[in-house]
């Protein structure tokens, strides 16, 4: 095959990138049968795929390799996996408690301690750092809006999490110094979301750019025009489709 | 303007995505600390440091995650550290295995000498605690079911503890926060975060605390990246289009408030009929 050719399974790989990306696309027009296909087809590959890795990589590659090699160690875990199933024989149903039972309290176990450390105290730990620091004899405080642990940005913590977390106390009313206390928190939380929200938009903006970029590279004469053949056949369809709809009164 | 067809709105981001990919305009990239934080973290590892990478996504983020894992493999790989990469998320492991392969390639790096990708295991906190304690148990052979006992890369690794940097490429869970609350915080190495857009600002205060030392936060993180290795790739030639993006974005905000505003003092005012 000559070098600059791009071998058959790209080719094919690309071909339907394309048309799976416009049948997406096309539910901005509105939902439609080619969108409904993406969907389905998204769905069936995801789950097929995970019960082809989830067969190699734990049945025959934790469990079968094991066994035949001697070591009867994973037959334990299978055993208790397989009361699990127990659920659907209603006479010995119980027995998927025992299961369930080890899941939780195993998970309860290993995680709760390593969860208190690392979201509560480390992060406690950070609320309150000291405003003024010691070091080699010398104290020192920085106000510093560009270095995270400047005493001023440790103040706007502080003050972020008390004013936040009055809001959410509702044993007291939220009056006079009480009310500024609570609208205080509020912005600080409209912050927040503000922040999340411009993140979220920035992260959507960048899926749509990482499909156009593709749309683009694919409907070069490399790919046979993958792109423009595959939107003129998704509008043709489409057209098809609307018109076939409007004629017999709208029903799809 | 408030009742604006919503098509016209896809129509707007439409061109403003295409025509800088088409013809960019090359804004200049400011790197922020947090990533530069990273970057420096592995220029200084020593030749021959053990680098483990987890790409923890699945192909529905790969836009922005695919750069990050390029720029940090190509950069370990320039460093000539030892890489081992693996994934949390099963529906993510060709890609992760594709990423790997391809860069490896391009950089003329040897699997099992090299690098070496492990793949895909279930239990995630639980897989990371057995890692702890042994590599070798919770992963006897790596992706290609070649094993891994005896492997170059792996000289002197046991587990965790012989990891001299990780960073975590996440969409979500299981992802950053459980490769720190299982893996760091117990087997005491150093780690770092790569993650989408939308899981970004809720790190923030993991790198604040200094649970992790660095963060590339999405496409706009990887293009950081690209910028400080040099190597500009499909993050940097999405900048232009992500910009064009927020300011037809900012555009419509405005334009819809101040329409609202217009439109609110007229009702206001005596004989209006709507």
């Amino acid at each position: 095959m000559p070098e600059h050719l791009i071998p058959t399974s790209n080719l094919i790989g690309g071909w339907v990138a394309v048309g799976l990306t416009l049948f997406i696309f096309s539910f901005l027009y509105k939902d439609n049968p080619l969108f409904k296909l993406g969907e389905h087809l998204y769905v069936g590959i995801s789950v097929g795929y995970s019960v082809v890795v989830v067969w190699f990589e734990v049945f025959i590659r934790l469990v079968w390799q094991e066994l035949t090699k001697g070591n009867y160690e994973p037959l334990i875990p299978v055993m208790i996996g397989l009361l699990i199933w127990t659920r659907f024989i209603p006479k010995i149903a119980w027995l998927s408690r025992l299961a369930f039972a080890f899941v939780v309290g195993f998970g309860s176990g290993v995680a709760i301690p390593r969860v208190v450390s690392s979201y509560i105290l480390k992060q406690i730990e950070d609320t309150v750092n000291p405003l003024v620091t010691m070091a080699g004899g010398s104290v020192s405080f920085s106000l510093s809006f560009a270095n995270p642990q400047s005493g001023i940005n440790t103040i706007i913590l502080l003050i972020g999490v008390v004013t936040v977390l009055f809001y959410f106390f509702f044993s007291v009313e939220h009056a006079g110094f009480g009310y500024a206390t609570a609208r205080a928190g509020i912005y600080f939380l409209m912050i927040g979301f503000g922040a999340a929200f411009g993140y979220t938009v920035m992260s959507r903006m960048s899926l749509l750019i990482g499909r156009f970029a593709d749309l683009i590279k694919f409907s070069s004469s490399d790919y046979g025009y993958a792109t423009l053949v595959l939107l003129a056949a998704t509008i043709a369809t489409l057209v098809s489709w609307e018109l076939r709809r409007r004629r017999s009164g709208g029903a799809e | 303007m408030i009742s604006i067809d919503r098509r016209i709105i896809f129509l707007l981001i439409a061109l403003a995505t295409s025509l800088p990919l088409l013809h960019p305009f090359g804004l200049p990239i400011k790197v922020s600390p947090e990533v530069r934080a990273v970057y420096e973290y592995i220029e200084n590892l020593p030749e021959g440091s053990v680098f483990f990478l987890s790409l923890d996504f699945d192909p529905s983020s790969k836009p922005e995650l695919e750069p990050q894992a390029m720029a940090l493999l190509r950069h370990a790989f320039r460093k000539n550290l030892r890489v081992i990469g693996m994934t949390h998320w099963l529906t993510g492991t060709g890609l992760a295995d594709d990423i790997f392969s391809k860069v490896a390639k391009e950089m003329a790096k040897e699997s099992g000498k090299d690098y070496v990708f492990l793949g895909w295991s279930p239990g995630t906190g639980s897989l990371v605690i057995s890692m702890g304690q042994d590599l070798y148990k919770a992963f006897p052979s790596d992706h290609s079911k070649k094993p891994i006992e005896g492997m170059p890369v792996l000289a002197g690794v046991r587990n965790l503890r012989d990891v001299t940097y990780l960073i975590s490429l996440a969409a979500g869970n299981p992802g950053i926060e459980m490769w720190y609350v299982f893996g760091k915080d117990k087997y005491r190495f150093e780690m770092a975060g790569g993650s989408t857009g939308v899981m970004a600002p809720g790190l923030y205060p993991f790198l604040r605390s200094g649970q992790i030392n660095g963060l590339i936060g999405g496409l706009q993180g990887a293009a950081e990246y690209e910028t400080l290795i040099g190597q500009k790739g499909t993050a940097v030639a999405g900048m232009d289009a992500q910009s064009a993006d927020h300011f037809v974005i900012i555009a419509l905000v405005l334009l819809c408030n101040l329409f609202y505003f217009v439109l609110r003092g007229e009702k206001g005012r005596p004989g209006f009929n709507a």
